[in-house]
């Protein structure tokens, strides 16, 4: 069975076995993404343990199309959630998570791309700022990894990575912007 | 398997055991996929992946579903225990009301002897109508309690047909017997008749029944009711 096939499997039988198959398989991810926002190791894999006991209830109730990013977006809610019981206040890149928010419209960007296609983002790359103008180009067009990028340009290793991020997303705006101007 | 894949991906490109191209792939991908973005920010914060504790919590999934499958399993034989319990519970009980309500059905015969009996324990009367329109002014059923409470005992059993007629006071007069009837009945039926309750209408013809005791309780013992009434035929 592939994963749609357990997922609706799970959703009539309440196999928890099926269950378990489902979601093993994501569980090694789910400790990183859990210890990203708790940072603490017992903490992360209780959580692991403790989204597996709530997607018993949910997953039989709502329709789930995506399983992976629902799963993310559904832990990361959970430790954001464990935070605030904590009263403990966390910074959360708001960057960070407007680039993940926007993630769901980008599969639908492999279009064909014309000449004018690559004019267009040209222009648009003229927009951003230097920073990310910089490493979007090491990146995008010289394939460099984020190390490579930040030893040639003297940026710290986060500060590439979110330079990237932003100007991906902001290449994005740009360029559908330009399409529904013209 | 694929997760396994991702996991020493991290792995090496956290402790930098990537080349360029490979980590750049990653980074690509990682771009696409905030989740594995999350991870990778996670392990990194985390200094690495710890292959013990994912097998670790590997395992306590594993438990985790087991723990139910088995559960099940215990429900399963607590429910077929509960089935039997309770069979045996309602065979208990069915016992235990047959054994009550036989027990229970030889009262409710004596009980129901009584009942039977008491038509023919009692004195009743029956106005034979071509003979006349009297009834008593308080109604058959009053007149009929009257009889049975004032009736002798000494009284032994037997038919009496009398006519009368209503003097002006409401009482009956004239009371002669049909045919030959035993003298201590006849005398009882004046007796009854003259001291009890008043009369309306002109003259009147009964027919009057007196229990016969002895002989009838006896007979009343043979009957049996069916098993099936239990007692309940009792009104």
């Amino acid at each position: 069975m592939n994963e749609k096939e357990l997922l609706q499997h799970y959703k009539t039988s309440g196999d928890l076995s099926t269950l378990g198959k489902l979601y093993s398989p994501y569980m090694s991810l789910l400790y990183g993404v859990c210890f990203k926002y708790l940072q603490d190791p017992d903490r992360s894999q209780d959580a692991v343990m403790q989204i597996f006991e709530e997607l018993i209830q949910k997953l039989r109730q709502y329709e789930v199309d995506n399983f992976k990013s629902w799963l993310h977006v559904y832990s990361k809610n959970y430790c954001l959630m464990q935070l605030r019981k904590d009263k403990r206040t966390m910074q959360v890149d708001i960057e960070d998570n407007l680039f993940e928010s926007e993630q769901k419209l980008n599969d639908t960007s492999e279009a064909k791309w014309e000449e004018r296609d690559f004019e267009k983002l040209e222009g648009c790359m003229q927009t951003l700022n230097r920073e990310q103008q910089e490493c979007v180009r090491l990146f995008y067009l010289e394939q460099k990894c984020y190390k490579d990028i930040a030893d040639l340009t003297g940026y710290d290793l986060n500060k590439v990575k979110s330079a990237i991020q932003n100007g991906k997303r902001n290449l994005k705006i740009c360029m559908e912007r330009k399409e529904n101007g013209k | 398997m694929e997760n396994n894949y991702q996991l020493s991906r991290i792995h090496n490109y956290i402790h930098g055991l990537m080349s360029k191209e490979e980590m750049f792939q990653l980074e690509r991908e990682a771009l696409d996929d905030p989740f594995l973005q999350d991870a990778i920010d996670g392990y990194r914060l985390q200094n690495g992946v710890d292959a013990r504790q994912l097998s670790l919590l590997q395992q306590r999934l594993n438990r985790r579903v087991e723990d139910t499958i088995a559960t099940r399993h215990a429900q399963y034989f607590t429910w077929q225990r509960l089935a039997i319990g309770a069979t045996a519970g309602v065979l208990f009980v069915t016992l235990l009301a047959l054994l009550y309500f036989n027990h229970f059905n030889g009262k409710a015969e004596r009980t129901t002897d009584v009942e039977l009996s008491e038509p023919e324990n009692r004195i009743s009367v029956e106005p034979l109508l071509d003979g006349g329109d009297a009834t008593p002014r308080e109604g058959w059923k009053t007149f009929e309690q009257y009889l049975n409470k004032q009736l002798m005992a000494s009284v032994r059993g037997g038919e009496i047909i009398v006519n009368f007629t209503i003097d002006k006071n409401g009482v009956p007069a004239n009371i002669h017997a049909e045919g030959q009837p035993e003298s201590s009945l006849f005398d009882e039926a004046v007796r009854l008749l003259q001291t009890g309750p008043k009369w309306q209408g002109t003259k009147g013809r009964l027919k009057i029944v007196f229990p016969v005791k002895d002989e009838k309780n006896q007979a009343q013992a043979n009957v049996i009711k069916p098993p099936h009434c239990f007692g309940i035929a009792k009104k």
